[in-house]
């Protein structure tokens, strides 16, 4: 009798988040980053005319309020460095380093803002253009273990790495489709032996590097199929190397082994969140709005799912910018069955 | 002065868009008028804007939960469309088959149903009334949803009739009864939408429209005097047939493209301002079996048409987006689109929220001193910015005609640049003599580019700017 593998696979969990411009929630949420212990972070970009929903919201797992920082600058011109200290116009990305500090790339301002854990503006880099260590539409930003940090400038269509201050180490990349080619790249995730995933957005396709920018390998092509992509945005990769990506046009998830190789997907399971219910309990009459609302399982579904993150625990968080939630998954240790190995 | 055909081609498009760039002008020109009439009107199969790269920058525009959203992305998207007329038939039907976020379960809903002219505004008018029918914004504003077997509410039925394809009357008589009305509503019973998921916690969903056959009077109903049991698409036919209608559509478009008529409540008792070109397009109606866009064709390419230049005062959607397109910024995603948008808003003209299902008031009722003001300050703020890169063109354009330009040169240049523009003797005379302060100009140099922005702000401030 054979001996057969099955899975990973993956349970549902429960959501986190509500649709709010300030406090306990999220508003058009488009990046997430695990902290220490249990904190999430998660850069809201709003809208235009409501900045003051634009900010960095701090929460648990368990969906504790912890609080919220670097606010919506009302007006500023592109690369302007006169938008305020700690504010934020187009927020990309947040990634936290070894020393629990949080970076927020802004691709209006060109500009990485970097606040403590708990919120205080600490520092800022970033100076728009295409030179070395020049950025243009700076998108995903992940660290590896060392802090050194890897950001995906998406219109100069390259990766470059930097000391977590700014200062430039490196760089690869130049706009097409062949192989260590972009078109407006977005996500990004380094995994535990250093090398580089970068969601390779107008491709439609995962391009995997070396930390010296060695083109290791590539994977998905255009389409809804399994592995395939629809402008594949967040990507994350955990501690065993499973790789996960969210297939923004497709409304999924997609999961693949390290080499590639797709696994699975996940459409969205959605239930009330501890947020929601309070909300929904301040308001009475929608819980009997509920009762009758038809169509009601769409609410289960992923809507703009943008970002995605895991931790070492098996979890794994999928950021909706539409619905302002998260969806949280745990992954299920591989099955083994059949005959003893 | 421009080219005859320049002038002509820059009619079309204020009219069938919303203006363009003299290069665009000149190619549309070149490529004859009625083959950009037939580009126009065909707009299906062309390559549109690139939503995956406006999502990606203006993430809300995924789900449009709010009026603003949504102001902002019809804003960008009037001002970047390739296919002008679609959007401008979109505008067209939204002032006529109007919703309005006033009474609106969702902001996207009004989203959609503009989705809906886009697709079918041009295409056959009964097919329209029957997708407005099943529009989900559209029956929840006008109560449809409300409307039951056994209580009718008249609102959709009685708006269908005299708001949306008859109008109460014509040549001095009434087109339909009191009964007509309560008819038309028992036909429509049934015809509803989904009970609404709640907004919080996670924000709206679509609303879908269903027919509910248990909610729906199968009675015999006498319509028009046609008598049947009758349902919604019974009734759009009968509605299709009527000389009314085809009286009604007529006007509409003879208002909207060619020249300002009276407002539409007084249609009932006064004539159409052109008699034979409303006959025109009547029979153009009924020959070509109800479709818009063969009495669009026949429209544009009439002589009533080419004749009516700078006959209709500019709607504030036509101000503002003409503009944009005109200096080309917001050419790119950036921030800085909502309150572009906002700028129809100021000079009266709330997209997606219209005063109430009338729509707006058009032509001159368009201006007052608040208004007006509101127009030439946005307007000489746009064209007076040299960074800009339309404004740009236009200085590049007018310098490489010569190591020097003449004050009177100056001004008819700056004219045919906005869209060969025409100015009354005294008008034009002031504009020369300011011109003529400076003494000889001389292109390439800053104060070039000053004057032309300078030139360019005293014309959009005339009288005859405010025409399309």
């Amino acid at each position: 009798m054979t001996t057969k593998i099955l899975g990973p696979t993956f349970q549902y969990s429960h959501s986190i988040g509500r649709s709010e411009f300030s406090g306990p929630g999220f508003r058009h949420p488009v990046a997430l980053a695990r902290g220490e212990g249990d904190l999430i972070y998660v850069a809201n970009r709003s809208y235009e005319y409501r900045p003051d929903g634009k900010r960095v919201t701090v929460c648990t797992v368990g969906e504790d309020y912890i609080g919220e920082f670097a606010r919506g600058a009302v007006v500023a011109g592109e690369g302007e460095a006169s938008a305020a200290d700690g504010s934020i116009i187009w927020p990309t990305s947040v990634a936290v380093d070894k020393d629990g500090s949080v970076y927020v790339t802004d691709e209006w301002l060109n500009r990485v803002s970097i606040f403590t854990r708990d919120g205080e503006w600490i520092g800022k880099w970033g100076t728009q253009g295409d030179g070395d260590g020049e950025i243009n539409r700076p998108s995903g930003i992940a660290f590896d273990k060392d802090d050194v940090l890897y950001m995906v400038d998406s219109l100069n269509s390259r990766i470059q790495k930097f000391t977590k201050d700014g200062k430039f180490l490196g760089k690869w990349g130049r706009a097409g489709s062949g192989d260590g080619e972009f078109n407006m790249p977005w996500g990004i995730d380094v995994d535990s032996a250093g090398d580089v995933y970068v969601a390779d957005w107008r491709n439609d396709r995962i391009q995997k590097f070396s930390p010296d920018g060695q083109f290791l390998m590539k994977f998905g092509t255009s389409g809804s199929g399994d592995g395939e992509f629809n402008r594949p945005t967040g990507i994350a990769v955990d501690k065993d190397g499973t790789i996960y990506v969210t297939d923004w046009g497709n409304e999924r998830l997609e999961v693949f082994s390290p080499d590639g190789s797709y696994i699975s997907e996940m459409t969205g399971d959605g239930t009330i969140s501890k947020w929601g219910k309070e909300k929904l309990d301040a308001n009475p009459e929608m819980w009997q709005e509920r009762e009758i609302a038809q169509g009601i399982e769409r609410e289960k579904l992923f809507w703009g799912a943008i970002a995605v993150d895991v931790d070492d625990e098996g979890r794994i968080f999928v950021l909706e910018s539409a619905r302002a939630r998260i969806q949280v998954y745990s992954k299920q240790a591989p099955v083994f069955y059949g005959g003893r190995l | 002065m421009a080219g005859n055909d320049i002038a002509l081609m820059a009619h079309l498009m204020r009219r069938a868009g919303f203006g363009a760039t003299y290069d665009e002008l000149e190619a549309r020109a070149a490529k004859g008028y009625e083959a950009t009439v037939e580009d126009l009107i065909h707009p299906e199969g062309q390559p549109d804007l690139e939503m995956d790269i406006l999502e990606r920058y203006f993430t809300d525009w995924r789900d449009l939960i709010a009026l603003e959203n949504n102001q902002a992305y019809w804003t960008y998207r009037m001002i970047n469309t390739k296919h002008p007329l679609r959007e401008k038939i979109a505008l067209f039907w939204h002032g006529i088959l109007c919703t309005g976020n006033s009474k609106c379960e969702h902001g996207k809903q009004i989203q959609l149903q503009l989705d809906m002219f886009r697709r079918h505004g041009m295409g056959s008018f009964p097919n329209l009334l029957l997708e407005l029918s099943r529009d989900p914004a559209m029956v929840f504003y006008l109560d449809n949803c409300m409307s039951h077997k056994d209580a009718i509410n008249e609102n959709y039925g009685r708006e269908l009739l005299e708001l949306f394809s008859m109008g109460v009357g014509m040549d001095g008589n009434p087109n339909y009864s009191e009964d007509d009305v309560k008819e038309c509503a028992r036909a429509f019973t049934g015809w509803t939408i989904t009970n609404a998921i709640p907004r919080y916690p996670y924000a709206r969903y679509e609303s879908q429209f269903i027919y509910n056959s248990y909610d729906h009077d199968d009675g015999e109903k006498n319509f028009l005097g046609e008598s049947g049991r009758w349902n919604g698409e019974d009734v759009i036919d009968i509605i299709a047939r009527q000389p009314a209608t085809a009286r009604f559509v007529s006007r509409h478009l003879y208002n909207f493209f060619v020249a300002d008529e009276p407002q539409v409540p007084a249609w009932q008792n006064t004539t159409p301002n052109d008699p034979d070109a409303i006959k025109m397009l009547e029979d153009e109606y009924f020959r070509s079996n109800y479709d818009v866009r063969s009495m669009l064709r026949v429209l544009f390419n009439s002589d009533f048409f080419k004749n009516a230049r700078f006959a209709k005062v500019k709607s504030p959607a036509e101000v503002v987006i003409g503009t944009m397109r005109l200096v080309k910024d917001f050419t790119y995603p950036k921030p800085g689109v909502h309150p572009i948008g906002m700028e129809i808003r100021y000079m009266g003209q709330d997209l997606m929220n219209p005063p109430t299902v009338e729509g707006w008031h058009t032509g001159k009722e368009w201006i007052d001193s608040g208004t007006l003001v509101e127009r030439i300050n946005f307007t000489a703020d746009q064209v007076g910015n040299v960074d800009l890169p339309g404004v740009q063109a236009i200085i590049r354009r007018l310098g490489s005609e010569g190591a020097t330009m003449s004050p009177e040169r100056l001004v008819d240049g700056c004219l045919e640049m906005v869209g060969a523009y025409e100015l009354s003797q005294e008008t034009r005379d002031k504009l020369i003599s300011h011109a003529q302060k400076g003494g000889e100009l001389r292109t390439g140099t800053e104060e070039f580019a000053g004057s032309v922005g300078q030139m360019l702000q005293l014309i959009v401030a005339t009288q005859e700017y405010q025409f399309a």
